[in-house]
């Protein structure tokens, strides 16, 4: 069966080194994100459902240290 | 490039702490916009000389990179007679006070709070509402940070007002006094809340003290340090303690007048937060970009070449974080308040490792307070003939803000 890249499992990757804890991706999106106690996210979608998919662009863009990325877990030969 | 052939058009004539930033007008950020437009790096002579970073790129770069710009000392007077802690310690060593203090001010763990921190703001509403007439800072903005923070620390509400006034000269000193006043206020401010905070450690270390504040959580968790698990010893928590208080109480403060002022200024705006709640959390993001109150320090621990300038080992600097947050290469229209900017990378925590620790409570207190004011006062006006008053400093804030609205119950 082909499986079209769009249809494709998409991840949210947290780059840790990067992140410095600013919160806003947890507080804009709580269903794909969460905060450990030390307030550093962890991805709880994983894969990222269709109906949340359309957030991650946003998602990505709106963190200040660019530690946010969507990767394409099949997209590996 | 040393600091003795700088080409002349990069030293500026700026000093933070010249309260004529502020009043009787505030122009800090067309002062900032035009150290911005000179270069991304410029130079003042005053305090004993140093730098100025103005640009969003910039500011984010020294904000990252502990290991270049050591955060001691963060502050061009010695606001704290030592170090801060942890904000003017640099990693590994920061990192160890960090992660202990860090789980105490967790997201999750703020929002717990959230019901308790909506009563306090209705009990000061209710205090003003029906007169049609407050002045916002001393009824509110002042009150609200001060309850909240008191609260989770469990220190006695009556002892606000000493809380207030030593941490005003800390970061003030004597507005209109000589720089030796203010060195000697600073020393005495420090001095007494240094004892105030010895009498709490002692109470809690003896057993005397039992109740499960923030305080005596913070006193009695074992940290894990490079030598070893242990206690902080009495001298650091009076610095994390005094450090606390500073950042719980003033930026907060600031962050709700600068919110009432702009809107005021933009009742469009504020009628879609009137109209829809749930803008507030985009339009908290906008308020805090539009005006940041903290202007970090840094120092140089090797030469460096930052923003076409070369920066000397030892040398200080500071970051203008409201300055980063009005840098137009980062933010569309950035003189602009839009309430519903997307995205909205300000830098009104910081970045890098030193990000604000209580940033996940801000967000709450501000977010809640635009909800029941809104809810409550959504007509408030400024008062023309009696504007607000603004202060300077390296941490920028408000001093008194009269407000006119409908009467309500």
């Amino acid at each position: 069966m082909t499986i079209h890249a769009q249809n494709r499992a998409q991840s949210l990757k947290v780059d840790r080194s990067a992140c410095a804890g600013h919160g806003l991706c947890y507080g804009a999106e709580p269903e794909i994100v969460d905060s450990d106690d030390q307030g550093f996210p962890i991805v709880v979608a994983e894969p990222v459902p269709e109906e949340l998919r359309d957030q991650l662009g946003a998602l990505v863009e709106m963190c200040p240290e660019r530690a946010l990325s969507v990767e394409l877990p099949n997209s590996e030969g | 490039m040393t600091t003795t052939q700088l080409p002349e058009n990069l030293i500026v004539d700026f000093d933070v702490y010249d309260q004529t930033l502020a009043m009787p007008e505030d122009v800090f950020q067309e002062r900032a916009a035009a150290l911005r437009a000179i270069g991304p790096v410029v130079y003042s002579k005053a305090h004993g000389g140093h730098w100025i970073v103005t640009r969003y790129e910039e500011i984010h770069q020294v904000l990252r990179d502990p290991e270049t710009f050591s955060s001691y000392p963060n502050n061009l007077v010695n606001a704290g007679q030592g170090k801060f802690i942890p904000i003017e310690l640099d990693p590994p060593e920061h990192t160890f006070y960090r992660q202990a203090l860090q789980p105490l001010f967790s997201p999750k763990r703020m929002k717990e709070l959230e019901p308790r921190i909506r009563d306090v703001i209705n009990e000061l509403i209710d205090d003003f509402a029906a007169r049609g007439e407050a002045e916002f800072i001393s009824e509110f903005a002042h009150e609200l940070p001060t309850r909240v923070f008191l609260a989770l620390m469990g220190w006695p509400l009556e002892d606000a007002e000493m809380f207030t006034k030593t941490t005003d000269v800390a970061l003030q000193g004597i507005p209109g006094g000589t720089e030796e006043e203010s060195a000697k206020a600073r020393e005495d401010a420090a001095n007494q809340i240094f004892g105030y905070f010895g009498a709490i450690v002692a109470g809690v270390r003896s057993g005397e003290n039992t109740s499960d504040s923030l305080t005596a959580q913070i006193i009695n968790t074992p940290i894990e340090m490079e030598d070893g698990v242990r206690l902080l010893t009495d001298e650091e928590l009076y610095r994390m303690f005094f450090l606390l208080l500073i950042a719980g109480l003033h930026t907060v403060q600031g962050s709700l007048a600068w919110g009432i002022i702009h809107l005021a200024n933009n009742p469009g705006q504020r009628q879609e937060i009137v109209d829809d709640p749930d803008t507030i959390p985009a339009a908290v993001e906008e308020i805090l970009r539009i005006e940041a109150a903290v202007i970090a320090g840094r120092r140089a621990t090797r030469d460096v070449e930052i923003g076409g300038v070369t920066i000397a080992e030892g040398e200080q600097l500071i970051v203008l974080l409201c300055s980063a947050n009005r840098d137009g290469n980062e933010f569309e229209d950035p003189d602009e308040l839009r309430i519903d900017r997307s995205p909205n990378r300000h830098l009104s925590f910081g970045a890098g490792p030193h990000r604000c620790i209580g940033s996940h409570l801000a967000r709450i207190e501000l977010k809640l307070a635009m909800e029941e004011i809104h809810k409550r006062l959504p007509d408030y006006r400024l008062v023309p003939e009696d504007p607000p008053i603004l202060h300077a400093t390296q941490v920028r804030g408000c001093i008194r803000l009269p407000i006119t609205f409908t009467p309500s119950a």
